[in-house]
C-alpha cells in the first residue's frame, strides 16, 4: 500500500515535470525566441593574440545592449587545443552554437551545420569576396562564414642581409638558397631560411614551396600530394637542409617559437604572416627588417592563402533566429572591420576592404590575389593535414622527400 | 555448503550492491564500451557509421611504425622502472638513516610529486632548448658543451631526457613506498644478522631486500602502470620530432586521434594497450615473483 502510493507520486512528478518542460519548449517556439525570454548563444572561437578575448567580449557587450533577449556565452581555447575540445564537445552531445575554426568540412559531413543561408541575411552574405565564398561551400552550398583571411610573405632581416652581403631580395629558389647559405655562414647563433617543420604548421611551410612549383593538394573530390612538382620542390627544401641554409632540426622546429628567435634578429628569411609585423612593433620595435614576396622556383608569383571560418551548428534546431542576429550584427561593417584591423588579418568582406587602411598590410593584400588554398572542403584535408604534421618533417633527418609525400598521400587515401 | 553460502550472499547483497554498482559504472562499463567502440567505424567527430568488424585492429597491424613503437614502448617502461627502482632504493636507504636536517630532506624529495607533470615537463623542455634554454646555457658556460645542443630536437637524446624526467618525477613516490617498507623492518632481526656475523652488504642482501619485498612489488607495479600509460611527458617533450622514432603506444593513441583523425584506430590501439599492460604486469609477477613467500 505504501509502496503503490509512494509509485503514484513519483510518476505524479515525473509527468508534471515533463508537461512544464514541453510548455517551456512549446513557449520557445511560438514566441519564435523573443518572447520566452532570452536565449544564450554559446559561441566558441581559438585565441589569435592577446587581444582575442577582449574583442570579443567587446563585441557581445555591445550585442547584448541591443538586443536584451539574446545572451552569448563566450569560450576562449588556444589553437593547441581547440581541435580536442571540439571533438569532445560534438561526441558528447554539447556542440556550441557558433564556432570558429578554420576547416568546417567534416562537420558539414556529419550534417552538424546550418548551411550559410540559413543563418545570415542576404546584405550579409553577399558582402562575402567572391574567392572566400568558393573556399567555404561544398558542392556549390556554402556552409562556412569565412571570418578572417591571412597570407604567407618572405620577411627579410635587412641587418643579417647586410652584413652577409646579400643585397637584393631573392625571387627564386636558388637566389634563396645562396642568399641563405650566406648568411648562415655569419656564425654565432644565426641561421639563414627559418624552415618550421614541426608538427605545429608543418603543412604551411612545405604548402609555400609547393605550391611556388605549380604543385596543388587537389579539390574536393580528390587529395593529391604525391606528385612531381611537390617532390621536386620537398626535394629542394630537404636541398636547404642539407647544404646548411636553414636552422638546425628543422623537422623539430615549431613555427611559433622560431618567428620569435626571427623576431630576436637571429635568422635571415622567414615565411611568416600578417600578425607577425605586430609582434615586431611591440616586442623588438628596432628590428631592421623588410617584406617581399615569396620566391619560387622560376620566381612567379603565389601565396599561402588561408581563411579561418566561423560556422553554426544545429543542435536542437531552435536559436536559428537568435544565432542569425548575432550574425548579422558581428559582420556589420564597423564592427568587423574594427575586429580584423586588431588582429592584424586581412578582411574576407567587400566593405571591410574598401573601408580598410593600412600601408602595412599592402604587401599581404597585393598577394592574395595569387593565393592558393589548402583543400579544406574535402573531409580528407584534415587528416592529410596531420599527416603532414606528424611526417613531413622526416626529410630533414634524412628521409626521401618521394617516400615523404607517399606515406601522406596513403593517410589522405584512407581517410578519403 | 552451497545453500547456506548462496543465502548469506543474498543476505550480504544490500551491502555490497553500491560497491558492484560503481565498479560496474566505473570499471566494467568504460572497459566495454573501449572495446565496443573498437569495433565501431567513426568518423572524425566520433558519429558511428555502423559495424567495422576487425577493420580497425586490421589497420592498426599494417601501420608500418608499430615494431618501433613497441620496441620503444618497452625500452621505456623497462627503463624507466627499473631505474627509478633502484634509484629509490638508494634514497630510501638514505632518507632512513637520522641525520641533521633529515626532514627538509624528505621534504625536497617530495617535491616532484607535487608538481603536475606537464610542468615539470614543460621546464624541462625549456631549458633544454639550444635557442633560450637555461640548462643548455648553464652548460655551456660551464664548459661542458662547446655550443646550445637540441636535446630536444633528434630522436635518441630527446628519448633519453624524456626518460629522465619521467624518473624524475617516478621517484618521491617509489622512495617513499620503499622508504615505509624499511621503517617496518624490526631492528632485532638487523641486529642479529650483525650478530651473526653479516657485513653490511651481506645483511643488505639477505635481510632487507627479502623484507622489502611487498613495497617492491606494490612500488613497481604502480610504476610500470604509471609509467606506460605516461602521456604528457613525451608529448610535451618530443611532440615536436617528427614521425613516430619517439613514440609509445600511449603518445600513438593520441596522435592517431589528434593527427590522423582516426578515432576508431585509436580505440582498437586502446585495447591493445589495455592487454599489453597486462601482459608486462603477468611477466613481472611469473619472472620476478615478487609475491612468493619463503
Amino acid at each position: 500500500m505504501k509502496s503503490t502510493r509512494r509509485t503514484f507520486r513519483v510518476g505524479a512528478v515525473v509527468l508534471g515535470l515533463g508537461l512544464a518542460a514541453s510548455a517551456c519548449g512549446f513557449g520557445g517556439d511560438s514566441g519564435g525566441g523573443s518572447e520566452g525570454g532570452s536565449q544564450t548563444l554559446n559561441l566558441l572561437v581559438p585565441s589569435y593574440s592577446d587581444n582575442t578575448k577582449g574583442l570579443w567580449e567587446g563585441i557581445i557587450k555591445d550585442f547584448e545592449a541591443e538586443n536584451s533577449d539574446v545572451s552569448v556565452k563566450l569560450e576562449v581555447q588556444s589553437w593547441d587545443n581547440i581541435n580536442d575540445v571540439i571533438r569532445t564537445k560534438v561526441q558528447s552531445g554539447d556542440a556550441p552554437d557558433i564556432l570558429n575554426i578554420d576547416a568546417f568540412a567534416g562537420f558539414a559531413a556529419d550534417d552538424l551545420l546550418y548551411p550559410a543561408s540559413d543563418v545570415l541575411s542576404d546584405d550579409t552574405l553577399a558582402d562575402f569576396q567572391d574567392t572566400f565564398v568558393e573556399n567555404a561551400s561544398i558542392d556549390g552550398e556554402q556552409y562556412g562564414l569565412p571570418l578572417i583571411a591571412s597570407a604567407r610573405t618572405l620577411f627579410m632581416n635587412k641587418d643579417l642581409m647586410d652584413k652577409a652581403g646579400v643585397t637584393e631580395a631573392p625571387k627564386t629558389w636558388d637566389e634563396l638558397l645562396a642568399a641563405s647559405k650566406k648568411v648562415s655562414e655569419l656564425g654565432g647563433g644565426v641561421s639563414g631560411y627559418g624552415m618550421p617543420l614541426g608538427s605545429e604548421e608543418a603543412q604551411a611551410e612545405t604548402s609555400i614551396w609547393a605550391f611556388g612549383n605549380g604543385a596543388s593538394w587537389g579539390d574536393s573530390d580528390k587529395i593529391t600530394v604525391d606528385t612531381p612538382e611537390a617532390v621536386e620542390a620537398v626535394s629542394f627544401m630537404k636541398k636547404m637542409i642539407d647544404e646548411g641554409a636553414t636552422q638546425d632540426n628543422p623537422g623539430a622546429t615549431d613555427r611559433t617559437p622560431l618567428i620569435n628567435v626571427f623576431v630576436q634578429g637571429k635568422i635571415g628569411f622567414i615565411e611568416a604572416l600578417p600578425p607577425t609585423v605586430g609582434q615586431i612593433e611591440t616586442e623588438n620595435p628596432e628590428l631592421n627588417y623588410e617584406l617581399a614576396p615569396i620566391p619560387t622556383k622560376d620566381g612567379s608569383p603565389v601565396t599561402l592563402g588561408v581563411a579561418d571560418h566561423l560556422m553554426a551548428f544545429k543542435n536542437d534546431g531552435d536559436k536559428q533566429e537568435s544565432i542569425t542576429k548575432f550574425l548579422d550584427y558581428f559582420y556589420s561593417t564597423d564592427v568587423y572591420t574594427n575586429f580584423v584591423t586588431k588582429e592584424n588579418f586581412l578582411p574576407v568582406t567587400k566593405s571591410a576592404a574598401e573601408q580598410m587602411d593600412n600601408p602595412d598590410m599592402q604587401v599581404f593584400l597585393d598577394a592574395l590575389p595569387d593565393a592558393q588554398f589548402y583543400p579544406s572542403t574535402n573531409t580528407a584535408w584534415s587528416a592529410t593535414q596531420g599527416a603532414f604534421q606528424t611526417l613531413i618533417g622526416q626529410i630533414g633527418q634524412g628521409k626521401d622527400p618521394a617516400e615523404v609525400l607517399k606515406a601522406i598521400q596513403a593517410k589522405a587515401d584512407e581517410a578519403s | 555448503m552451497p545453500s547456506g553460502k548462496r543465502r548469506s550472499l543474498v543476505a550480504a547483497l544490500p551491502w555490497i550492491t553500491p560497491t558492484l554498482l560503481l565498479i560496474a559504472a566505473i570499471v566494467l562499463f568504460p572497459a566495454g564500451y573501449m572495446v565496443w567502440t573498437s569495433l565501431r567505424d567513426l568518423s572524425e567527430f566520433g558519429t558511428d557509421r555502423g559495424p567495422a568488424g576487425f577493420e580497425n585492429y586490421q589497420r592498426l597491424l599494417e601501420f608500418d611504425a608499430l615494431p618501433r613503437v613497441l620496441v620503444n614502448t618497452v625500452v621505456w617502461v623497462v627503463g624507466v622502472v627499473a631505474l627509478t627502482v633502484l634509484i629509490s632504493l638508494a634514497l630510501a636507504q638514505l632518507l632512513d638513516k637520522a641525520f641533521p636536517g633529515r626532514r627538509l630532506v624528505r621534504m625536497a624529495v617530495i617535491v616532484p610529486w607535487a608538481s603536475s607533470v606537464v610542468m615539470t615537463s614543460i621546464v624541462f623542455y625549456y631549458g633544454l632548448d639550444p635557442f633560450y634554454g637555461i640548462i643548455n646555457h648553464a652548460l655551456v658556460d660551464l664548459g661542458v658543451l662547446d655550443e646550445p645542443f637540441g636535446f630536444t630536437k633528434t630522436t635518441i637524446p630527446a628519448f633519453a631526457v624524456s626518460m629522465g624526467t619521467a624518473i624524475f618525477v617516478s621517484l618521491p613516490f617509489t622512495t617513499y613506498t620503499l622508504l615505509a617498507g624499511l621503517q617496518a623492518i624490526p631492528e632485532e632481526i638487523l641486529e642479529a644478522a650483525e650478530v651473526d656475523g653479516a657485513g653490511p652488504w651481506r645483511g643488505y642482501r639477505n635481510v632487507v631486500l627479502p623484507s622489502l619485498r611487498p613495497a617492491l612489488a606494490v612500488a613497481t607495479i604502480i610504476n610500470i602502470i604509471n609509467v606506460f600509460n605516461s602521456l604528457p611527458i613525451l608529448f610535451t617533450m618530443t611532440g615536436s620530432i617528427p614521425g613516430y622514432d619517439v613514440d609509445t603506444t600511449t603518445t600513438l593513441i593520441f596522435k592517431f586521434i589528434r593527427a590522423d583523425r582516426q578515432v576508431d584506430t585509436a580505440s582498437a590501439l586502446s585495447v591493445v594497450n589495455f592487454l599489453l599492460v597486462l601482459v608486462i604486469i603477468l611477466v613481472y609477477l611469473r619472472v620476478v615473483r615478487p609475491m612468493r613467500e619463503d
